[in-house]
């Protein structure tokens, strides 16, 4: 049990509505100091809105959040030099080089010692210094967000979906980044819907399923928790194998890549599955029997996908 | 309000602006164009020599010697229509807007008047004019005063009411130098809210603006090193404007502090009126028809171009209801007539506009549930 001195970010009861949109239905949940924390969930699914109350950009319809111990509707002025944040969907100035955008935000926090040639070097963006904004590409981009985010020396680092639409290397080069905060012992709030993302840096993982909490933990909690059952995978290009398990009384879900995921409480019931699939003449190219994972727990909670859209649409 | 953020931003914005060379370009050089182009036309305007068709029907000593009396004070240049051509459909064919027809048996009529006294006889001179010409009324209101100074003249007696002309202003000015403070007032308007409303939009929709509001900046802050900016950008285009109306036309205008305080106000205005736009535009596609919605009426109606006086009455009263009317008469008022009272008058109606506007932007401003 961790006392409330040691938690950087308190949130109880949070609602927000827009109009008869219920965005956020009354979470809560709490962010220790100096752990990565993972805020989960598919499109949609609250997390932006969360996040940009707790960075006080948004007001809360309802309840109480507390950053660095100060409620975010009533002391803005306070926190805001205290948090980096990179916010969905970053950009910046087209015309303004790297180290000038850096420069230009470590103004705006009054930072006179920012040590803008060693934030370059963090999100490494030195042969790039002298580049303007639009030159780079996308996970350029993002890291030198980043590296916007802690030009105040921050004590909370909000990181939301830093890593979205960037292809896996670029994505990569991100995480490495991401890494280095976790070592310097930063707090950081990381909005994502990438599974291995959280699975690699987060200490703590909080999912968010249409505006609710439904499960928090660390990722092992969440996979040990969740994985009483194995998984059983079956890639089928017949559609009748998804009709023929879920009436065999089974919950199957799809995945993004359409491969059908089923859990089952014992190994007897692959062959039952197996074996019904061939009695009604069905087919299959690919089986997997294995224990779930962190994406897999979240497909088994909420039957979504976690993301959405072909990956093909993710640009560099 | 912080200095040294203020700063910051108007450093961001002059170098984004330097860099982005073909808006630099345009922004400075449309106003040199347009006085350039407009200039042009009003220096020829100054000496202006209509074009006058005349059918001579009578082609007799006398009615040769009246067209030429047309041309003697340079007011017509004369094209004389063959007598055969019938002149309605001359005047169709050829696009001229007036002939004017001397009839058969003028001199006839005009000895009979002259060697016999014959006061009842008269010559009736006919105008075949187009209707939808704008320029055909002037021509044939000038036409009619020559006609009545010849008249006066034939009649051999002094005229009781004569006139004489005494400007107001203690040199002698061309249009072109009333022209200038108007479009000096217009192009700050234009340059100030397109500036205002496409680039924070623009930024906005980008999202530079939400991650602006995760920073100690404030609204007051954006907003002054926008006003700044823009008054940088504004004062470096009109000593554009004045060099180039100096090199190019000779013009020479009053220069004081009342210039740099119209362009102030200007400025403030118009990024006021900005910031209440940006509020309502949701798109960049759609920053540029929100902008000339303002800008267009101001432009033709608050005096930039021309005389408000030429305009309908109910034109007149909406005109100076406009912020730009009274940037333009206040330019006009220290720049040209050389008046403070006037001036200072002017800049106290722009003043208050310019507060309300400015207020009102302020408020609109939201950064944190429009982002």
């Amino acid at each position: 049990m961790t006392s409330p001195a040691e938690h950087v970010i308190e949130v109880e009861h949070l609602t927000k509505r827009y109009g008869a949109l219920l965005a956020v239905d009354g979470i809560s949940f709490t962010v220790r100091k100096g752990e990565v924390f993972a805020f989960l969930g598919p499109n949609g699914a609250g997390k932006t809105t969360t996040v940009e109350i707790i960075e006080t950009i948004r007001t809360p319809t309802s309840g109480n959040v507390r950053l660095l111990g100060m409620d975010v509707t009533k002391r803005k002025r306070d926190i805001v030099p205290r948090i980096g944040v990179l916010p969905q969907g970053f950009s910046s100035f087209d015309r303004i080089t790297v180290r000038e955008t850096l420069q230009y935000y470590s103004r705006l926090f009054s930072c006179r010692n920012t040590d803008i040639d060693g934030l370059i070097g963090l999100v490494n963006l030195r042969d790039k210094s002298q580049e303007q904004y639009k030159n780079l590409s996308g996970g350029l981009k993002q890291r030198l967000g980043i590296a916007i985010a802690l030009v105040n020396d921050p004590e909370v680092v909000f990181l939301d979906e830093p890593t979205t639409g960037l292809d896996p290397v670029a994505r990569h080069e991100v995480w490495d980044v991401m890494q280095g905060l976790k070592e310097k012992g930063k707090s950081v709030f990381l909005t994502t819907h990438y599974m291995e993302e959280a699975e690699l840096l987060a200490d703590a993982v909080a999912i968010i399923s249409k505006g609710r909490i439904i499960a928090t933990g660390s990722p092992r909690e969440l996979i040990e928790s969740n994985a009483k059952c194995l998984l059983l995978t079956l890639q089928s290009i017949d559609g009748k194998v998804f009709e023929i398990v879920r009436n065999m009384g089974f919950e199957p879900v799809l995945d993004k890549h359409r491969n059908i995921k089923i859990g089952i409480a014992q190994t007897d019931d692959v062959l039952r599955i197996l074996n019904a699939i061939k009695d009604a003449g069905a087919s299959f190219v690919n089986l997997d029997v294995r224990k779930p994972n962190l994406e897999e727990v979240f497909l088994q909670l909420t039957g979504e996908a976690l993301r959405e859209g072909p990956p093909e649409m993710v640009v560099k | 309000m912080n200095p040294r953020i203020i700063r910051a931003n108007l450093v961001v914005k002059l170098k984004s602006f330097y860099r982005e060379r073909s808006a630099m370009f345009f922004t400075l050089a449309f106003p040199i164009i347009l006085i350039l182009v407009f200039g042009t036309i009003f220096m020829s305007e100054d000496n202006v020599a209509y074009h006058l068709c005349v059918q001579d029907l009578d082609q007799t000593n006398s009615s040769q010697q009246s067209v030429k009396t047309l041309e003697i004070n340079g007011k017509f240049k004369i094209t004389k229509v063959d007598p055969a051509v019938n002149a309605t459909q001359y005047v169709r064919d050829n696009k001229v807007n007036l002939v004017l027809v001397i009839p058969k048996g003028y001199e006839k009529l005009l000895m009979q008047r002259m060697m016999l006294n014959d006061f009842t006889t008269s010559v009736t001179l006919t105008y075949i004019y187009d209707p939808s010409s704008s320029s055909v009324t002037t021509k044939m209101e000038i036409l009619n005063a020559v006609l009545a100074g010849v008249n006066q003249e034939m009649s051999g007696k002094p005229p009781f009411l004569r006139s004489v002309v005494r400007s107001i202003l203690t040199r002698k000015y061309r249009f072109i130098e009333f022209f200038i403070p108007g479009i000096i007032a217009m192009s700050v308007m234009t340059m100030t809210l397109f500036g205002t409303v496409d680039s924070d939009t623009e930024l906005r929709q980008k999202g530079v603006i939400r991650k602006l509001s995760t920073t100690p900046i404030t609204h007051t802050d954006w907003i002054l090193s926008n006003i700044l900016h823009h008054f940088i950008l504004a004062v470096i285009s009109t000593i554009a404007m004045l060099l180039a109306s100096y090199a190019v036309f000779s013009v020479t205008l009053h220069i004081d502090a009342w210039l740099l305080a119209f362009i102030m106000l200007d400025v403030v205005t118009f990024v006021g009126i900005g910031m209440i736009l940006t509020r309502f535009v949701k798109e960049a596609q759609s920053a540029a028809a929100a902008a000339n919605s303002i800008s267009f009426p101001m432009m033709f109606l608050s005096g930039s171009f021309f005389p408000i006086e030429l305009m309908p009455g109910f034109l007149q009263n909406f005109a100076k209801m406009l912020p730009l009317y009274y940037v333009n008469e206040g330019l006009r008022a220290s720049m040209v007539f050389v008046d403070n009272m006037a001036a200072l008058k002017d800049s106290a109606v722009i003043g208050v506009f310019a507060a309300v506007v400015f207020i009102l932007g302020t408020i609109a401003t939201k950064w944190e549930e429009t982002a």
